[in-house]
């Protein structure tokens, strides 16, 4: 099956290995992985530390060369494609949303958000335009130009939210969202996460440790030693997410 | 982006302080120290801009200009007689000790002019009139001299004002304007007569021919046919100021000296530049690996911090070039240390510090270069 035949997959991922190092040093991170995720869902992948999920996370999102197997996201073969215009995917099509927030400290909070835009080669001007209304859609009206330091990690990763979605990018890649913040805020922000996952054309891919949030997923996908060991959520188990 | 680029660049304020002080210093160093030795090597050929001729003739052994060797009075009408001469001058250059008032004595250096053309004249004269100089016992004296013989005086020596030269009196008719000697001597001006009755009698008392080539003769001709024709040594102006230069690169330490501190301040510059842009772009790899993931090109972040780099390259160069000419300005005032700064010295500087800038952005390209977008994933 290919993504580009299928309408409902956003992410088809076939057989994909990736190994760090070589000779004696080598490290298998990624044992032949198969991987799905659909279109309007948010999809967590957990597993314990050093499973390959931050490295299959990375492969996914076009910020890591894989060594074999097949990856197509929204019907570009990644695994096909120069590393040139893997950057042009990301820059229109991804969006990322880090652990530690990843923001600039000494840009404001509506600079911050307006980069994937003038990335994008829009103006300044309407990018931070752009930029303002998106931190007002995620509750921080007013905010914009206070440095990201200024704010709570709450705030600070709703910045970085709204950072991700500015440039309506299709696939939003979520590493460890929740981990930096408390308990109520990070259900504030797997709310945020939730609705933005609503939309039909895109998807949204988690991963994360913190089982507060699994409840939050449409399915789940669990990972061990490199490799996916079972799918749970519609159409398979719900134990974990319960 | 390049507007984001330079926030950056500037939220990080010890690091940007310490970049543009880096080129301030590196930029301070190269020109200042530069145009010091410019300068000295400018009061080496003093002799060429007090007295200007488009001819030098000299003995033949002579290489530079303040090492002359006297010649035979007979030589001047030698010279005269040549083809491609127009004219042919003598002059008298020598040392002797003025006396000041409080009994000491202080070096001047003296020169006798033509009696009847005064060639070799003072370039500017500030006060009184040049053809007083041919009154007896008379001298026109330069500002440094003025300003030398007048101590222990209860006022500046003055037009009329006498002193002791060389156990004579000498009349101050004149206040010119000249360049200072290399060993610093004051400029004193007489008459070739009145010069040598200033001087101790010696065998040989003429000192060098200044001469004019004759109408449709270049100076490199008619220098070529007198030595042709007296097998005395004939410069050009032109080839007299560059064969002093090079005598005093290779017969002094000052050239080492000088570009070893100019050197210095080359390797402080790239050395401070350098290490502060790379601890700079390591620190912010960071974010400049998020950017990469968002999709910024590896071009695209090569000029972001090429626009870092150059900025406070600018910044730097600017404010040493200031503060270069604010010392420019106090030491000529002074006429102390010699300084010199000919416009292709700032812009020699200029691509010297744009040249660490491009260093710098490079070293910090090459880690953005090879850095994955994948490290931002990484806790």
């Amino acid at each position: 099956m290919s993504a580009s035949t299928s309408t409902q997959l956003a992410v088809h991922v076939r057989a994909v290995t990736k190994t760090f190092g070589t000779g004696e040093a080598a490290v298998p991170a990624l044992k032949g992985v198969d991987f799905d995720a659909r279109q309007g869902e948010l999809l967590m992948i957990v597993g314990p530390s050093g499973c390959g999920k931050t490295t299959l996370l990375s492969v996914i999102a076009g910020t890591l060369n894989f060594d074999g197997g097949e990856i197509d996201v929204f019907g570009s073969p990644l695994h096909a494609m120069k590393p040139r215009h893997i950057t042009e995917f990301r820059k229109r099509h991804v969006g990322f949303i880090f652990q530690q927030f990843n923001l600039i400290p000494t840009l404001s909070c509506i600079e911050n958000v307006s980069v994937p835009l003038l990335i994008n080669g829009v103006s300044r001007r309407v990018a931070e335009q752009k930029a303002a209304a998106m931190l007002d859609q995620m509750g921080l009206p007013g905010r914009g130009h206070e440095r990201p330091t200024n704010l709570s990690g709450g705030q600070q990763q709703r910045v970085a939210i709204a950072r991700a979605l500015v440039h309506e990018p299709r696939l939003v890649i979520c590493d460890e969202p929740t981990s930096a913040l408390d308990k109520d805020t990070g259900g504030h922000i797997m709310d945020l996460l939730c609705a933005v996952a609503r939309h039909p054309e895109r998807s949204v891919i988690v991963v994360t440790h913190d089982n507060r949030i699994f409840k939050y997923a449409d399915r789940l996908t669990e990972m061990e030693d490199g490799r996916v060991q079972r799918v749970h959520g519609q159409g398979g188990n719900h134990d974990l997410i319960e | 982006m390049y507007h984001l680029a330079l926030k950056m660049l500037l939220g990080d304020r010890a690091k940007y302080a310490m970049l543009v002080g880096g080129l301030t210093f590196a930029t301070m160093l190269m020109t200042q120290q530069s145009a010091v030795f410019f300068g000295l090597l400018k009061w080496t050929t003093s002799h060429l801009s007090n007295m200007r001729a488009k001819i030098w003739v000299v003995d033949r052994n002579v290489q530079q200009a303040n090492e002359l060797k006297a010649l035979r009075d007979t030589d001047v009408n030698r010279v005269r007689s040549v083809t491609g001469v127009a004219w042919a001058m003598p002059i008298y250059v020598t040392i002797q000790s003025a006396k000041l008032a409080d009994g000491n004595f202080k070096p001047i250096m003296l020169v006798g002019l033509d009696n009847t053309t005064l060639v070799g004249r003072p370039p500017i004269m500030l006060r009184g009139q040049l053809e007083d100089v041919r009154l007896p016992n008379s001298i026109i004296l330069d500002e440094l001299g003025i300003q030398r013989l007048s101590v222990g005086r209860a006022k500046p020596l003055g037009l009329g004002d006498t002193f002791e030269l060389n156990d004579k009196e000498a009349r101050i008719v004149g206040i010119c304007r000249a360049d200072r000697h290399f060993f610093g001597y004051p400029y004193a001006y007489s008459t070739y007569t009145q010069a040598l009755q200033f001087a101790p009698k010696q065998r040989k008392m003429l000192s060098l021919v200044l001469a004019e080539p004759a109408p449709g003769w270049t100076a490199e001709a008619a220098a070529k046919q007198i030595q042709l024709e007296t097998g005395m040594k004939a410069y050009t102006e032109d080839e007299l100021f560059w064969s002093t230069i090079r005598w005093y690169f290779r017969n002094t330490g000052i050239p080492v000296a000088f570009v070893s501190i100019i050197v210095l301040g080359f390797i402080v510059g790239t050395t401070i530049s350098g290490q502060t842009f790379y601890a700079f772009v390591h620190e912010n790899l960071r974010h400049l690996g998020a950017l990469k993931a968002m999709g910024a090109s590896n071009s695209l972040l090569a000029r972001m911090l090429l626009v870092q780099s150059f900025t406070v390259g600018f910044l730097g160069y600017g404010i040493g070039v200031l503060l270069v000419t604010l010392f420019g300005q106090v030491v000529l005032a002074r006429g102390d240390p010699p300084f010199m700064l000919p416009w292709q010295l700032p812009a020699a500087t200029f691509a010297i510090v744009m040249g660490i800038c491009a260093f710098s952005a490079l070293l910090g390209i090459v880690k953005v270069w090879k850095v994955e977008p994948a490290i931002v994933f990484r806790g």
